[in-house]
């Protein structure tokens, strides 16, 4: 018997032309309620998100038909990939027999669902059905009855399980009946290959055949009217992640992380700075929320919202998307609140993870542009003071510019304005300058130079803030301020290379300063001093003992500049045996010091850095080891706030490799 | 030479400062007039001529018509010095006078050197002599740097001095008293602080008897604030309050540069720490090597 | 309406402190500079007097010193002021307190302002006479250190600072000069806007010479570091030998202590 199928058996050939003016109703439907959309995104700004169309499209291919994203949280996310690829699979199947009975067969005459392929081709799909609807199941079983929290139901969600069981239930029920009525008894080593058919044909084995062919016909007209209902209810519902999340992965940008938009200041013409309304965001700002699913992998990874800030980063994705589409003129910050809007960390855990490529932070940075060049406002007297202090002294205490580089006395350091040759430019940054903890991480890196025959140079008391913290507080013009300064005084002295201890000093001088002018190699020390091990020019010495430590991946270094695995190395070779945090590297859980926070007090809930240090902990480890000066300063706080003093200590990089050398 | 006094009257009282005048003239050698606009009930009891000018008539506070006054008892004693307080009262009046005399003014005197006079500028970060040009000046003290010998006994002669006409562009219409409000440290003289070395929230009640037995407020560095052994107003540091008192006693605090930035100011700094290195002996005048808990009610009970 | 409100740019008082050079002044090198502090509230209280009345009022703000000060000037432009007098003057520090109010008294003198404000006192010199000497010169009403301001149809209500938390008001009408203490508001933050706007309020220049015909009423002797701190007396050993000898240094080092 010929390995092939009938097509429109029992539903004749009749049905072609109605099939498709119906199949075109419904794309036609599905068109319209995207095109209504539309008008929504483009009361944003303008925004070149179609540039690079190769790269674009290469990466788009990959994330969604990989499912990169989605598999990467396990829970909800290997269920879905695996749903999705079955039910790809089932539609680009249903595809090829439509294009098979429609162009292969008349215009052709090629039959390509036959033999051998055609074997392959039933059982590829009878599985990926099975795949997709145990997937459903377990999707349905994780959503309604697990209940994850923070994971939030509507009606509309059941709706959509539904419909999507009953589009894969009636499917195999129509496979049966078929089955059952042509292939079970004619054409058993095909009907072999169609598994679950086989064993849902054996449901009608009782049914007499025209009954079966009755239920046939009834059962192919409800799926043919479930799909064609599925696809015009996507732009409607949830389901529009289809086309919008797979859009977002095409508009996903392509600027190094955490780049954010230098503002012209120059441009008189400008009248508004930030975002006051939605009409201050850029389109995608406003599709964003279109593309999101509600996943709330975003929420559940944000410090802010785990430590019962006001803060929500899905909530902000949709009350943006809900403003936009119901009251484009309403006060963003009145929408999502001043305090949220403050209370954000900008350590991208929200971005990174989200399978949905929605841009959560700089929506954020943009209302706090508005609320600082726009309205003078801070989140509190303590940060109106620093930045006062920034502006008159170049550094948040408040204490004399002329003191800068007095860490450095007695130290084999040259200050540049003396003249001497340098090999690197350590721009220092104000924790390491003054605070007398951080001094320490300053002097060790010092330490570490000088064994490896570095010679290092520092501005001194002409280093200015470098002006991140600032920048994400929303003063992008006090920030343009210090870092014009930074960069006239590096470019005077014929800088070649600059290395901080500072992952903020270390984002902004290595890519923000670009924006303004300055194109030099910049490191941040993690990477710089494991280049100089595996060179050989740095020998460390392990001691005796291993040490035992977790590692904290802070969020300027691992999630914003991948550089996750060179500071562990360097750790290893000075002897440490790390127990990882179960959030670690891209999943690391930030000090709270980051989005210029460093500079604010936290009012609201619990300390997120006691919760991190409580991380530390869990893991058993006597002692947590970080690379910014922010998370040092955060977690002596947080030893001794959160009570684990005796238990557990705090060092930097710098230290430690200080105390191993060779 | 001789110094005229312009004494202080507020509420129906004869001010304290009063007595720091005299203590600086003495100081001066200079004979002593002095000048109040009072009532009989409230004398200075400092020997010399007193010119007195009734409150009741001429305002507590009316420097126009003070002014007046005091230009007219200076036609009568022909003082070399005019010498204020540096007070509320004072520096509002003192160069009223010396506008009206032409002479030249000297604000917040702290010493007195070979005929010049010290004062402190950059908040006292460096020390001025200041000589006026002229014979004749007018001198403002700073309350607290003159201090009285003992107990004042002198008795003064009085004479009443009236002006012909009262009108005024000014108009004081009355006082308001200072509102019962959570801690505002910034006004405070004395701060006692508490820092994480008190070890806990029952210790708290240590230092506040402190800063009880001082006269003080009760301050604290951010840890302790954090931990919720001591309400936030209480708060002293960069996210707190910045101080300036004139006594600062840092009771088992570190001095993290956050906290130093809030208490620098600072007229005089003690410290008591365990830790000889701790961070706050940079900046402390004294360094009191010791364990808070222990140390603290040694100290409480010797000022009770 | 006129307003003047006069600023002084003066070191950060975190700033370390040299004698100058001559030994009549602190030394410039090294300093960073601002606003002074009182003269903030002064600024902000015009702009908000301004607001209060429909913005009618003119704001002009004015500074005496070398080119570094048209940097306050311009904040203060940047929070509300008009426009901006810089009375230039290299050696403005040299200038005692008489001759600094006779020069503001000179320029205010035939311009009819109905209201001036200043800071009570500088953060560096501190003598708090000039505010008051420029009223005396100029003969109009004035009080000093104000912590509260109410504005009514030409007569202020001010709220004056006395000593323990007391407060005393007093009522004048302009024209007035007044001097204002700190917390008497808050001073703004210039928005983005304002100081994009500010780059193009008109600033006028005027030499010093043309205002000055004063000599001064008192000079300064010499400047010199005081006795050093920090680096204090370090006390170990028995409690009560320690107790007794710090209340000894706190009664006599300190004011406060008896």
């Amino acid at each position: 018997m010929d390995y092939t199928r009938e097509i429109y058996w029992n539903i004749g050939h009749g049905v072609v032309l109605p099939m498709y003016l119906l199949s075109f109703a419904a794309m036609a439907m599905l068109a319209w309620g995207f095109w209504k959309r539309l008008p929504i995104y483009r009361q944003g700004k303008a925004l070149d998100r179609f540039d690079r169309f190769d790269e674009r499209v290469k990466r788009t291919v990959a994330e969604i038909f990989g499912q990169v994203k989605v598999a990467r949280v396990r829970g909800g996310g290997l269920p879905h990939s695996m749903f999705f690829w079955g039910f790809l699979t089932l539609f680009a199947g249903t595809l090829l027999v439509m294009i098979q009975a429609d162009f292969f067969t008349p215009v052709l005459r090629v039959n390509l669902l036959a033999g051998r392929f055609y074997l392959a081709f039933s059982l590829v799909l009878d599985l990926a059905g099975l795949l997709a609807l145990v997937m459903l199941a377990a999707l349905f079983s994780r959503r309604f009855i697990t209940k994850p929290a923070g994971l939030e139901s509507t009606d509309q969600d059941y709706i959509v399980h539904q419909l999507l069981f009953a589009i894969l239930v009636s499917g195999f029920l129509i496979e049966g009946a078929r089955m059952a009525a042509s292939e079970l008894t004619q054409n058993p080593g095909l009907a072999r290959f169609s598994p679950v058919g086989y064993l849902v044909a054996r449901l009608f084995t009782s049914f007499d055949p025209d009954s079966i062919r009755t239920t046939h016909k009834v059962l192919w007209w409800l799926h043919f009217a479930l799909v064609l209902g599925f696809f015009a209810a996507i732009p409607y519902c949830k389901l529009r992640h289809i086309v919008t999340t797979t859009l977002n992965a095409f508009f996903a940008p392509l600027e190094p992380k955490g780049t954010l938009a230098t503002i012209n200041l120059e441009d008189e013409s400008v009248e508004q700075f930030g975002a006051a309304t939605i009409a201050d965001l850029t389109w995608k700002d406003l599709f964003d929320a279109d593309a999101c699913t509600s996943c709330s992998r975003c929420q559940d990874r944000c410090p802010a919202a785990a430590t019962d800030k006001p803060l929500s980063p899905m909530k902000l994705i949709q009350q943006i998307g809900a403003v936009a589409e119901s009251a484009p003129g309403a006060s963003l910050t009145e929408a999502i609140g001043e305090e949220a809007v403050w209370a954000c960390t900008t350590c991208r855990a929200c971005q990174e993870i989200c399978p949905a490529n929605n841009e959560h932070v700089n929506k954020i940075l943009e209302l706090r542009r508005n609320l600082t060049l726009m309205e003078g406002a801070f989140p509190g007297d303590e940060v109106r003071s620093a930045v006062s202090n920034i502006e008159v002294n170049a550094n948040p205490f408040g204490l004399a510019f002329a003191g800068r580089g007095d860490w450095a006395e007695g130290l084999p350091v040259t200050v540049m304005a003396d003249g001497a040759e340098v090999d690197i430019l350590y721009f220092v940054g104000c924790y390491a300058s003054f605070d007398k903890r951080n001094r320490e991480i300053a002097r060790s890196f010092i330490k570490i130079c000088a064994a490896a025959g570095v010679r290092v140079g520092i501005l001194g008391k002409e280093e200015k803030c470098c002006g991140e913290p600032v920048r994400k507080l929303g003063n992008e013009y006090l920030y343009q301020q210090l870092a014009g300064e930074n960069i006239e005084l590096i470019e005077g002295y014929g800088v070649k290379r600059i290395v901080t201890t500072c992952p903020h000093c270390f984002n902004a001088l290595g890519r923000d300063y670009r924006d303004l002018g300055l194109d030099l190699p910049v490191e941040h020390y993690s990477s710089y001093l494991h280049r100089l091990i595996e060179t050989g020019e740095l020998q460390l010495s392990a001691q005796a003992e291993p040490f035992h430590f977790t590692y904290h991946d802070s969020c300027y270094i691992g999630r914003y500049m991948d550089i996750i695995e060179e500071p562990r190395a360097v750790l290893a070779r000075a002897g440490g045996r790390v127990r990882e945090m179960e959030q670690s590297r891209y999943d690391s859980f930030c000090c709270s010091a980051g989005g210029g926070r460093i500079l604010a007090e936290e009012k609201t809930g619990t300390k997120i850095s006691e919760a991190r240090v409580k991380m530390a902990l869990e893991t058993g480890s006597p002692l947590i080891v970080s690379n910014c000066p922010f998370c040092l300063t955060m977690f002596e706080d947080g030893i001794k706030t959160g009570g684990a003093e005796g238990e557990l200590s705090v060092r930097d990089l710098a230290e430690i490799v200080a105390e191993r050398l060779a | 030479m001789k110094a005229l006094l312009i004494c202080e009257y507020r509420e129906k009282t004869l001010l304290a400062t009063s007595y720091e005048l005299a203590a600086f003239a003495e100081k001066l050698g200079a004979e002593v007039a002095m000048i109040l606009i009072g009532d009989d009930g409230a004398l200075p009891r400092i020997d010399g001529k007193l010119y007195l000018a009734q409150a009741a008539q001429y305002g507590e506070y009316n420097p126009e018509l003070h002014k007046r006054i005091v230009l007219q008892a200076v036609e009568r004693e022909n003082p070399d010095y005019l010498v204020f307080a540096h007070s509320s009262y004072g520096w509002d009046l003192a160069p009223r006078v010396a506008a009206a005399l032409k002479v030249g003014q000297i604000s917040e005197i702290v010493g007195i050197a070979d005929g010049a006079f010290e004062v402190g500028i950059c908040n006292a970060k460096l020390r001025r002599t200041v000589s006026p040009r002229g014979s004749r000046a007018v001198l403002t003290i700073q309350v607290g740097a003159f201090t009285p010998a003992g107990e004042a006994t002198g008795s003064p002669l009085v004479e009443k001095i009236d002006l012909p006409e009262t009108a005024s562009a000014l108009q004081f219409v009355g006082y308001e008293q200072a509102e019962k409000k959570a801690v505002d440290l910034t006004k405070a003289e004395i701060i006692v602080s508490a820092g994480r070395g008190v070890g806990k929230k029952d210790n708290v009640q240590v230092i506040a008897a402190l800063a009880k037995a001082l006269g003080g407020e009760l301050g604290a560095s951010r840890p302790v604030v954090d931990a919720g052994w001591v309400e936030h107003s209480h708060q002293v540091g960069t996210t707190g309050q910045t101080v300036s008192p004139k006594l600062y006693v840092a009771c088992g605090i570190s001095g993290a540069i956050q906290h130093l930035a809030g208490m620098k100011k600072s007229d005089f700094v003690v410290a008591i720490n365990k830790d000889k290195d701790a961070p706050i002996g940079e900046v402390s005048d004294v360094l009191v090597v010791a364990d808070v808990l222990q140390f603290v009610p040694v100290l409480t009970a010797r000022l009770q | 309406m006129k307003l003047l409100i006069c600023i002084k740019q003066v070191p950060d008082m975190e700033s370390r402190f040299k004698v100058g050079a001559g030994g009549s002044w602190y030394d410039e090198t090294d300093l960073a500079w601002r606003m002074n502090e009182y003269d903030e509230y002064a600024v902000e209280q015009a702009v908000q007097l301004k607001e209060q009345l429909a913005d009618a009022p003119e704001l002009t703000v004015l500074s005496i010193g070398p080119d570094r000060v048209l940097e306050p000037v311009k904040k203060a432009l940047a929070m509300g002021c008009d426009r901006g007098v810089h009375v230039q003057d290299a050696a403005a520090a040299h200038k005692d307190p008489w001759q600094i109010a006779s020069i503001i008294a000179a320029y205010a003198r035939d311009k009819g302002f109905d209201l001036i404000l200043t800071g009570m006192q500088s953060q560096d010199r501190g003598s708090a006479q000039v505010g008051v000497l420029v009223a005396e010169q100029l003969g109009i009403p004035c009080s000093t250190t104000m912590v509260g301001f109410a504005y009514d149809n030409g007569t202020i209500t001010a709220k004056r600072e006395l000593e323990g938390g007391l407060k005393g008001v007093v009522k004048l009408t302009t024209p007035a000069l007044l001097t204002c203490q700190l917390g008497l508001n808050v001073p703004r933050y210039p928005t983005l806007p304002n100081i994009m706007k500010a780059k193009k309020k008109e600033v006028a220049a005027i030499a010093v010479a043309d205002l000055l015909k004063e000599l001064e009423l008192t000079g300064t002797a010499s400047v010199y570091q005081p006795p050093k701190r920090g680096g204090g007396i370090v006390l170990e050993g028995d409690f009560a030998a320690m107790a007794d000898r710090l209340l000894g240094i706190l009664k006599e080092k300190t004011a406060v202590v008896r």
